[in-house]
């Protein structure tokens, strides 16, 4: 072995040796820690709802027993309620998930101008807050003041308008207005974007049009990936409740969430009832999670091949007439509402045009006087940051582990992070209020900012975990082996391969986390206190008292907050991950 | 200096790797040639350390890296390998001075040291100058290139590539062949090559294994797998032969054993390999690569083993005829000289070289 000496390159072979179980304990030991971390924030109050549920009174003290799961479901209006909601959310489907479809595949899959755009406009839709949004609507919809029914009045000559915001058709189309439509466009583009352009062209040479190619090769080659936005939306909108709240009560029109606010909200709370029909919800979403989780485990996916050299759809004299109409759509859903909003600040009475003083600055002027407003401000902000940073690497570690390990609980530890988003916000915020007065060493941080930053991260954690894990997905295994190839260790290997290039989402995914925590209202209702109050709450409690016109000036503050950190992030997001380079490319 | 001893590897009930063992030698350019599925990729897996064996030992100068009896797994990144992949797995977030100096910065040599070696690593592969381009906007070959200087810069004992050329169009593919054996010569590593493409492994190899079904079929020098396969897959797999099935008429003293082609009972003289009886009456099969078969004016003079067909199909390749030529209903294929003068439906003479014509079980 003479030669192997010359040969030798200067001993750069490191030979530490690693023995076998050593190893797997290790990062068997990490991912359990993991593990029960998750259980903890997320089981053990689960656990405590369900106990509390069985409790009830009996002289002298508490007892097990089933009297409050039998007088939920004895609640008057409680049947109509479910009925209500399963047609609010077919009718919002059937509407908003074709029109996403079909928004998702023009802007990644043909050569429409301005994709940027249309991309920015679902991404802001997104982050926009129900409640400030909801108002701008009502300001054009009202059925009596609305500006739309107003001018309708004017032009027709009619004593009436035909729209009312107020009811079933007016909830409906929030929903799509608000972030129905956003949101799956969102978990669809990548989808999208990913297909491989020879499928649609070998379609369309053997003679099929571009309709055709859609209908016949691209929905079916992407129908996992659909039925998996499908699952995810019906999971999210069982727990959505603003819209349901101001819209619903005036026509009587009470889905299941807000059945549940009306009834905490009684006098005496009747938790124990909420609780039950909390319960019931999530029971009723777990076959939908496992069945979205056996869709995602069907290796059936589109990942990301080589770059696609494929050109894109052409439009030819359909192009601009389409952009146009997705820009006014996207417009209509971001743009009009916000600017009714802020219009309705300057408004003496909210919504009234028709009274002889209309204008004022009097609303702004009594709320930035008011310091209550300053201390909001910066509760929100140490709210809103601390889970955008905390919750986006929380989830990051959470995604990684079941995508991209081997172990063993990963499935349970992918199942944990869905319960949150099943269970309506007002009633994991009591199991938290439970969790923090029940555990010895958390009593100390009732009271303070960290338990909302808690509720919040659990609020957001079934959506960051879902969208960095479909990210990770599509990134190919051998980018990471590369790494380990060229001696990088896991760590190393995570932070300067995996976090680059899951950059983007990140970046998404904590702005996503910051606005949620910044709108929240139902998942901290029950936390808050007067110390801690954010802006959010700030803005319920004057909607609450009938105050419209400061709730309007907070919402615009929270609408602000929201737009400034998206677009920190996006400056940010633009110097260090993938954009910058193919920036760079583009010069 | 890299051994593999006895290497097993299961997936559910399918043996990918079954009780493999070989031996690559310092500074040779090792291949690993076979079908798709054969367990290949999963070899050189295991070697890089991405993979673990279910049972035996791999060897990396007399240090395990991988011993089942001992319980060591040496994980990937302290293996000291270099890997170029099939896809490249080019980060996309990183230029290509990065993405090379990437394992440098890892062993965290000096900023200077870090910048001299990548810029002539990045010299040697022919991408001057390109050091800032960003990696997705380069074309397949200089992104190949780019995860060679990758897999080299850090002077790895080992470098394993796994069908390194397969998203390569023919033209480039036959470039880079040699401009990896160039590169290979001047730097001295070893390297294992992953390929099911039999002219990569024959051009680019200094030896290499044939593998089936997760075992090793032979081992050897390229031209001898191509002109001694020692089984019928490996006769199969690398190279064009003619097969057709006959049975020995007889059998000489010397050991030349005669045969029949087609219904018309031509008489030809084989040899017959190790694996038959050599009996008069036995079935077996007749083999000869097209390229032995001597054809028209190339046919006088063998002595014997001379038969004449008819011009069925000629197919022209540029330097040559590919023919197909019919003798008694049996089409053999045999290659032509561009220079000889054939038309279809021609009678020829060929000849076939008695230790050409090997005779297999049937």
């Amino acid at each position: 072995m003479a030669e192997l000496k010359s040969l030798d390159f200067g001993g750069t072979a490191r030979a530490p040796m690693f023995a076998l179980p050593k190893r797997i304990r290790l990062s068997t030991v990490l991912c359990t820690i993991v593990l029960l971390t998750m259980a903890f924030f997320v089981l053990y109050p689960v656990a405590l709802l369900v106990y509390n549920s069985f409790l009830v009174e009996v002289p002298g003290g508490k007892a097990l027993g089933l009297d409050t799961w039998i007088s939920a479901w004895s609640q008057p209006g409680i049947l109509q309620a479910i009925l209500n909601t399963f047609q609010r959310v077919i009718f919002t489907e059937l509407i908003s998930f074709p029109l996403a479809v079909v928004i998702a595949w023009l802007v990644m899959r043909t050569d429409i101008p301005g994709k940027r755009l249309i991309e920015n406009f679902f991404w802001i839709a997104f982050f926009l807050p129900a409640l400030p949004v909801l108002m701008g609507w009502i300001l054009l919809f009202d059925p009596g003041h609305g500006l739309i029914n107003l001018a309708w009045m004017w032009l027709f000559n009619v004593p009436k308008g035909p729209f009312n915001i107020y009811g079933f058709s007016g909830i409906v189309f929030a929903h799509i207005a608000a972030r129905s439509v956003a949101a799956k466009f969102i978990f669809l583009a990548p989808a999208f974007r990913n297909l491989d352009g020879a499928m649609e062209e070998a379609s369309r040479i053997a003679g099929a049009g571009p309709l055709t190619t859609l209908r016949k090769i691209v929905i079916p080659v992407l129908m996992p990936a659909f039925l998996i936005t499908i699952a995810i939306s019906l999971i999210h909108s069982l727990e959505s409740f603003e819209i349901e709240l101001i819209l619903g009560p005036t026509t009587n029109f009470y889905v299941f969430s807000t059945k549940i606010f009306q009834v905490v909200r009684e006098d005496p709370p009747q938790f124990g009832v909420a609780t039950v029909l909390g319960l019931a919800i999530l029971i009723s979403m777990l076959p939908l999670i496992l069945w979205q989780q056996r869709l995602s485990h069907s290796r059936n996916f589109v990942t990301v091949s080589s770059r696609s050299t494929t050109l894109p759809l052409r439009l030819r004299q359909w192009r601009l007439p389409i952009f146009t109409l997705i820009c006014l759509f996207g417009g209509f859903i971001t743009i009009v509402p916000v600017a009714c909003l802020l219009m309705g600040t300057f408004m003496n009475l909210y919504g009234y045009f028709d009274i002889p003083k209309v204008w004022t600055t009097a609303h702004w002027m009594a709320v930035l006087s008011d310091n209550t407003l300053i201390a909001s401000t910066i509760n929100t902000l140490i709210m809103g940051l601390s889970a955008a940073i905390f919750g986006t690497f929380w989830f990051a570690v959470v995604a990684y582990i079941s995508v991209r390990t081997k172990f063993k609980a990963r499935g349970a530890l992918d199942l944990m992070s869905w319960l949150p988003a099943s269970i309506p916000g007002i009633i994991l915020g009591l199991a938290l209020l439970w969790m923090f007065l029940t555990v010895p060493a958390l009593q100390g941080l009732y009271g303070t900012t960290a338990v909302l930053v808690v509720a919040c991260i659990l609020a957001s954690v079934s959506t960051g975990v879902q969208l960095i894990k479909s990210n990770m997905v599509q990134l190919g295994n051998e980018l990471e082996e590369a790494s380990f190839i060229a001696g990088g260790s896991w760590f190393y290997t995570f932070r300067r391969i995996v976090l680059p290039l899951v950059g983007p989402v990140l970046i998404a995914v904590a702005l996503l986390t910051f606005a949620s925590a910044a709108r929240n209202v139902a998942g901290i209702a029950m936390l808050v206190s007067g110390d801690n109050r954010p802006l959010a709450m700030l803005q319920a409690d004057y909607m609450i008292d009938g105050a419209f016109e400061p709730a309007a000036v907070v919402g615009v503050l929270i609408v602000l907050l929201a737009l400034t950190m998206s677009i920190i992030a996006r400056y940010i997001g633009g110097r260090v991950g993938l954009t910058a380079i193919t920036r760079k490319k583009d010069l | 200096m890299l051994k593999l001893d006895h290497i097993r590897k299961t997936f559910g009930s399918y043996n990918a790797v079954d009780d493999l063992s070989l031996e690559i030698k310092q500074g040779e350019i090792f291949a690993l040639l076979g079908p798709s599925g054969c367990g290949k990729s999963t070899t050189l897996r295991q070697i890089a350390g991405l993979d673990q064996p279910d049972s035996g030992d791999i060897l990396l100068k007399d240090k395990p890296l991988f011993s089942s009896s001992k319980n060591i797994f040496v994980p990937a990144q302290k293996r000291n390998m270099g890997m170029v992949f099939q896809s490249y797995a080019i980060w996309p977030h990183l230029t290509v001075f990065e993405t090379v100096a990437y394992p440098l910065r890892l062993r965290r040599w000096a900023n200077a040291d870090i910048d001299a070696a990548v810029r002539a690593i990045i010299k040697q592969v022919g991408l001057e100058g390109m050091e800032d381009r960003a990696s997705p906007t380069l074309s397949g070959g200089q992104q190949q290139r780019v995860a060679l200087a990758r897999a080299l810069v850090y002077k790895p004992d080992v470098l394993l590539l796994d069908e390194p050329f397969s998203n390569l169009d023919v033209k480039l593919r036959e470039q880079m062949r040699v401009e990896l054996k160039i590169l290979q010569r001047r730097v001295g590593v070893s390297v294992v090559l992953v390929t099911h493409d039999q002219s990569e492994a024959l051009s680019l190899a200094d030896r290499l294994a044939v593998m089936n079904a997760g075992k090793i079929e032979q081992i050897g020098r390229p031209i001898e797998l191509y002109d001694e396969p020692a089984t019928p897959f490996v006769r199969d797999f690398i190279g064009q032969t003619t097969k057709f099935a006959t049975h020995i008429t007889n059998v000489a003293s010397n050991g030349d054993a005669s045969i029949e082609i087609g219904d018309r009972k031509f008489p030809l003289v084989g040899t017959a390999s190790s694996f038959i009886r050599r009996q008069a009456g036995e079935n077996v099969v007749a083999c000869i690569r097209p390229e032995r078969i001597a054809v028209a004016s190339a046919a006088q003079g063998h002595g014997g083993n001379e038969l004449e067909g008819i011009v069925e199909t000629m197919l022209f390749l540029g330097d040559r005829y590919e023919c197909l030529v019919q003798i008694g209903g049996q089409a053999i294929l045999a290659y032509v000289p561009s220079s000889e003068k054939l038309s279809e439906g021609q009678r020829v003479p060929l000849a076939f070289p008695k230790e050409a014509l090997t005779l297999w079980p049937n």
